[in-house]
């Protein structure tokens, strides 16, 4: 089992998102994206494709354009192929902004972006932990996970989806993450449990197949018991929820 | 054919609605606008639009549909446009062009772009005159007021317009200055800069006239006059920011100096004392460094950005955190910057001071709120953009710093000890290798910054000396370095490009080999136009420098190039002890380096002993103790500062192990801790403190305070009291009169005495001497505006065992102590600043006491005999009783059986030094008693897990709701 983790032009998260995965049992590597335009093929390696977290070109034009245009431009066609075989691709924070803004997710069929990602209602950066639930449990990424802790940290994670394409979303199931309050229901946009103002909460979205996963809380960041604020209160176990999102991806292969 | 792009977002962002919320609900839109400065033809329009917008959550705006796409917001009727000047740092822009050059393979004419931020606004046009105040900055954008119908008239003529920097093409010729002239004629020189052929000064060099006169001696000696480049060069090097001449200089009887006396002093004596291995390198470098744990070193550096702040808040904070992230980059072959701290000293940002820098209301400050709030975002661009958590930090407030706020900027840095079996903290730039500049280009920015900053901010203080921070530049650069260059020993040595740029860096590093050569026609520049001394002491951001021996030069360069990164050879270090810079081969410097480091006339210094200025005293108000309590709770320097830790990413790197907002109830901590390895249990401790309002009344004290408190809440926290070290940053005022001079030197003693005491080295410091304004106020009358005098100290330590880290929050059963004996020290405290004051003492350290204490807590702890715990600082102990009830939401008894002829007032709100306040499980007491009788503790009360506090006297009982004092706690900062 093999990780490609991603990195270059103000990605950010890499270490810690590919020390999550060895963890769990994968072998991985960090690449630059611009080694892997140089050599796509490497792509062959790998069962896994994992865009972390960062601030790529500084948010300027919109959190992850730029990166998905240079993505769009010279390695689309092998990221598509990746994703067509059983394989498995996760965004987390701003590498699920440059899945977004590639048109990767929700639908394949069409080239063009269907869904955005724009400024956090409160107008600024937001890092704050979140009580989120699985809204899916299809795919191969949220299995039999419930209800997670984990934090977000961003500037613009709010999913804007035109009406007509949600109904469809929520029709094929296909948002993976929702915000929910202190008594586990719905945060229905309420902040901060909804630290962003995403419609119907959505914290994350997947692809029909489920294979793809983009994410804006930060799984690898909750991995360890001590990530999680105030653990000198819980009983000491050796993970976080972060870990049941990696161990997901190793028992798919598995 | 159009010349702009312009997008905006179909609903309304967060940006729209917060500035709608603060101009009365008026109808804004913003558009981020594009100016290019050539045509663009349909196609390249609509390829160029595709590539920088989102179909789905925004509209691009096109002569066709501006119209109605605007109507159908509101009917605008003003508009404000803010673009950089030519010339500043403009980070979309050159994303844009990466952009556009990324995936438009087609040819396409070089061409230039400008980013522009464009607010439309229905509503009079006062109303967009406060908005443009609001959102630009005059010294680096230019700000363009019109009605919507000149935009609409403009946007279909294509009249937005971009300005290219255009300087004049000028035919280089050796410029050589004649010295031999008046003292008045020298002075003007140091103060106003070299005069140019037109006349015109280039602004100061900050040199005086001992100096000027020492190099007019050295140049007679050696039988020629000095070029222009030469000076500038002496000017730069010599700078207070880079020489510290104060802290070095003869002081009364002190001979050495404050700094080898006090500082360094100290650190020695620790050395001598502690024979261990846990200081490595200190002083030295461009951090100090200590040991982590077998295997790894970290760094610590905090450096200040004060007079470029009170230009441009945003841009003075944003540099001066990736400057100082490039400290770590440069500390010994390069270490990982893996935390970030902060600490703000501002004035009211509620107040309007209106203050000039000239006659006549010409020249304005900034606004208080405006210097404030750009401070805190460039430190979160700065710091979020880089991937470096930013967990710990600070802010404070008092009028005096109305005319220069304090803006400390901190980073941590991790590196293996030992690199290809070579310690990585040692390195040399050796005969022969490679000067390579890495990085960004060179441009005008922050020309005499060096020299600017070691002066008081007046009229002449050089705008050209702000810059803008480009973090994407520096995290393309870090990253080469870290992970592609020094793992495999590319390189002999690295340095930062930071204050005097290339002259400094090279200067410095040279000193390692001998000399140099630069040639400095082969440095990039941003634009043409730079005489030879603009590059050459340029403080253009992002740049490291590098000694690469000659065989791995194309290596280097290949690495850095294949991730978008510049890296250029400039020249070679050399043996033979001279600088040499040379411009399309003429010689235009050449010193030697002993001059160049060390020709600089030593000061001496003389102190007095000051008038101290008595505060009046207050009638305290009749209020109760609740009242009391909730007044300093919602005081601007105690109430929660949770708005700045939730932008501030704390928890990037997954290290994040004590966090700023500490318990469910979210109290803002006053340590906090970081992981840095995943295959070590082994943490960080970080802390920091000031008190600038002890400073008048005794400066000795003030500073005990400050080492104290900075020590006390890493011990708290569960750090090892034998692995931690401490930083000083000197911010002080009028450092040329006698009396800030006896300050400084009873300041720097009480560092020494408590270092020693604590027997935590200093590791790395910086001083920053002359933070004064002088100027006008809205009347015309001139005024002189000082800063407290105010030491900065910043505590790292390393926590041994994950259950060694505390928490502040109580559980139900828990009794309550203090540690620490209460005296009645009410004297510049936060109550009686808030409530008012009685005849009082200031707060003053015993070590002896405080650090029987601290021994005790850290072998209770851990036994794990505390089950929590909080440092007991500003606000005293009835603040401290609070913040752990917010932090736990659990309710406590608090029994005011007061000793020591103490009163209740005195007790609750007394800044008495060096106490903790504890709980532990009622099972624990009787080890606890065993471990502190030889200490001084006060059992006050207990956890009850009821949703009040009570307090309860001999005669009554008084409460109040956890959620009152919470409300207090959390009341938003106004003008903020």
């Amino acid at each position: 089992m093999n990780v490609l983790v991603l990195s270059g032009y103000g990605i950010n998260c890499e270490n810690e998102t590919l020390h999550s995965f060895e963890v769990v049992g994968f072998k991985g590597k960090i690449v630059h994206i611009n080694d892997l335009i140089q050599n796509p093929k490497q792509l062959n390696n790998y069962q896994v494709f994992a865009i972390p977290g960062g601030f790529s070109y500084g948010d300027d034009t919109g959190s992850g354009n730029a990166m998905a245009k240079k993505i769009m431009t010279n390695l689309y066609d092998q990221l598509i192929d990746f994703s067509l075989k059983d394989r498995l691709i996760i965004g987390i924070c701003n590498g699920c902004q440059i899945l977004i803004n590639l048109g990767l997710i929700p639908s394949l069929n069409k080239k063009d972006p269907e869904v955005a990602m724009i400024e956090n209602k409160s107008g600024s950066y937001e890092c704050r932990w979140v009580d989120i639930k699985v809204s899916n449990n299809k795919s191969p990424w949220l299995k039999n996970i419930s209800i997670m802790n984990l934090p977000v940290a961003h500037q613009e994670g709010q999913f804007m989806i035109p009406i007509n394409l949600l109904k469809s979303v929520k029709a094929n199931n296909l948002i993976g993450l929702q915000y929910i309050n202190h008594h586990k229901k719905l945060a229905k946009g309420q902040f901060p449990f909804n630290p962003n103002g995403s419609k119907d909460d959505i914290a994350a979205l997947t692809n029909q197949n489920g294979n793809i996963l983009a994410m804006m809380p930060h799984p690898e960041r909750a991995f360890y018991h001590y990530h999680i604020p105030n653990w000198q209160n819980t009983t000491s176990k050796k993970f976080g929820d972060g870990y049941k999102i990696f161990m997901n991806a190793k028992k798919f292969f598995a | 054919m159009t010349n702009t792009i312009q997008i905006l977002s179909i609903v309304k962002t967060g940006k729209e609605s917060s500035l709608q919320k603060e101009h009365n609900n008026k109808s804004i839109k913003i558009i981020d606008g594009y100016f290019f400065s050539t045509n663009l033809d349909d196609q390249k329009f609509t390829k160029i639009s595709k590539l920088i917008s989102n179909d789905v959550s925004q509209t691009i705006l096109t002569k066709k549909n501006v119209n109605k796409v605007l109507s159908s917001y509101s009917n605008f009727n003003w508009v404000v446009e803010i673009k950089f000047l030519p010339g500043v740092t403009d980070n979309i822009a050159t994303t844009v062009k990466e952009i556009i050059k990324d995936n438009l393979k087609s040819s396409f004419k070089s061409f230039e772009l400008g980013s522009t931020k464009i607010i439309l606004i229905k509503g009079r046009k006062e109303d967009i005159t406060k908005i443009s105040k609001n959102e630009a900055n005059p010294l680096i954008q230019t700000i363009k007021i019109y009605s919507f119908k000149k935009y609409l008239n403009n946007f279909k003529k294509n009249q937005f317009k971009i300005e290219k920097v255009k300087l004049p093409k000028k035919k280089y010729s050796k410029k050589e200055i004649n010295l031999d002239i008046s003292d008045h004629q020298l002075s003007l020189i140091g103060k106003l800069g070299i005069e140019e052929n037109d006349k015109s000064r280039r602004g100061t060099l900050g040199l005086d006239l001992e100096s000027l006169k020492a190099i007019r001696n050295y140049f007679s000696t050696i039988k020629r006059k000095p070029t222009d480049v030469e000076i500038e060069t002496l000017a730069q090097t010599w700078s207070e920011h880079c020489k510290h001449k104060i802290f070095s200089a003869k002081i009364d009887d002190i001979q050495e100096g404050i700094f080898k006396k006090y500082i360094k002093g100290a650190t020695e004596k620790i050395i001598q004392l502690r024979k261990d291995n846990f200081c490595v390198s200190l002083f030295t470098d461009n951090a100090g460094g200590i040991e982590f744990n077998k295997d790894w070193i970290i760094c610590h550096k905090v450096e200040t950005h004060n007079t470029p702040s009170a230009l441009d808040p945003f841009g003075g904070a944003i540099t001066g955190i990736v400057g100082v992230n490039r400290d770590c980059l440069g500390f010994g072959k390069g270490a990982k910057p893996i935390a970030n701290t902060y600490a703000y000293y501002l004035a009211d940002p509620n107040k309007n001071y209106r203050l000039y820098r000239q006659k006549n209301n010409k020249d304005p400050m900034l606004p208080a709120n405006f210097i404030a709030k750009g401070i805190i975002s460039g430190v979160r661009v700065g710091g979020n953009c880089s991937g470096i958590p930013t967990p710990q930090g600070n802010v404070y407030f008092d009028n005096r710093f109305a005319g220069k706020p304090l803006v400390f900027c901190g980073t941590v840095g991790i590196i293996p000890k030992k690199i290809k079996g070579k310690l990585s903290h040692k390195k040399k730039a050796n005969p022969g290798d490679i000067i390579l500049m890495a990085g960004g280009r060179v441009g005008k920015d922050g020309i005499h910054g060096a020299t600017f900053s070691s002066e008081e901010l007046d009229p002449n203080s050089p705008v050209s000396a702000v810059q803008i921070g480009d973090p994407i530049t520096q995290k393309k650069m870090s990253d080469v370095i870290i992970r592609e260059l020094r793992d495999e020993n590319l390189y002999s040595s690295i340095t930062d490009n930071g204050a005097g740029g290339l002259s400094s860096s090279i200067g410095e590093m040279a000193k390692e080999s001998g000399g140099f050569i630069v040639n400095l026609e082969k440095i990039p520049l941003k634009y043409n136009g730079l005489y030879p001394w603009e590059i050459w002491v340029s403080e253009s951001q992002e740049r490291m420098t590098l000694a690469v021996p000659p065989k791995n030069v194309k290596k280097v360069i290949k690495r850095f190039n294949a991730r978008g990164v510049e890296a250029t050879i400039i020249g070679k270090f050399i043996k033979k002890e001279k600088a040499i810079v040379k411009y399309n081969k003429i010689e235009i410097l050449n010193l030697d380096m002993e001059f160049l480091h060390e020709g600089y006339p030593k000061l001496n210094l003389k102190t007095s002993f000051p008038k101290i200025k008595k505060e009046k005293k207050k009638i305290i108000k009749k209020s109760s103790m609740i009242d009391k309590l909730l007044k300093l709770l919602s005081s601007p320097n105690i109430v929660s500062k949770e708005f700045i830790a939730t932008q501030y990413d704390h928890e990037v790197q997954a290290t994040s192990i004590i966090k700023p907002l500490q318990g469910e109830g979210r109290v803002f901590g006053n340590a906090t801790a970081i992981k840095p390895l995943f295959n070590d249990e082994k943490s960080i401790a970080l802390s920091q403190a000031a008190y600038p309002q002890y400073a008048e009344t005794n400066p000795y004290d003030m500073a005990g305070c400050s080492i104290d408190t900075a020590y006390k809440n890493l011990i708290v926290s569960g750090a090892n009291s034998k692995k931690i070290a401490i930083l000083d940053n000197f911010c002080w005022c009028s450092s040329d009169e006698p009396d800030r001079l006896y300050q400084l030197k009873e300041a720097a003693k009480a560092c020494y005495d408590y270092a020693v005491a604590y027997q935590t080295p200093f590791i790395s410091g910086k001083d920053s001497m002359f933070n004064d304004f002088k100027g006008f106020d809205k009347t015309g009358k001139s005024v002189k505006i000082s800063i407290p005098p105010t030491l900065l100290i910043s505590s790292i330590g390393v926590v041994d065992k994950i259950s060694h880290l505390t928490k502040i929050t109580p559980d139900d059963g828990d009794i309550l102590l203090v540690l620490g004996a209460t005296r009645n020290e009410l004297q510049d405290s936060v109550y009686s600043k808030t409530i008012g004051y009685e005849k009082s003492k200031n707060p003053v350290v015993n070590s002896k006491d405080a650090l029987r204490t601290y021994k005790n807590f850290e072998k209770a702890n851990k036994l794990r005999i505390i089950n929590s715990a909080i440092g007991i600082d500003l606000g005293g102990l009835g603040i401290a009783i609070t913040k752990m009830a917010i932090a736990s939401k659990k309710g406590l008894t608090i029994d005011l059986k007061l000793k020591n002829k103490i009163s209740v007032d005195q007790f609750l709100f007394s800044e008495t030094q060096s106490r903790i306040l504890v709980s532990l499980k009622k099972n624990k007491l009787a080890k606890f008693k065993k471990i502190f009788r030889t200490s001084d503790y006060t059992i006050i009360g207990k956890c009850t897990g009821s949703n009040v506090i009570e307090f309860k006297d001999n005669k009554k009982i008084i409460r109040s709701k956890i959620s009152d004092f919470a409300k207090s706690y959390k009341q938003k900062i106004k003008g903020l």
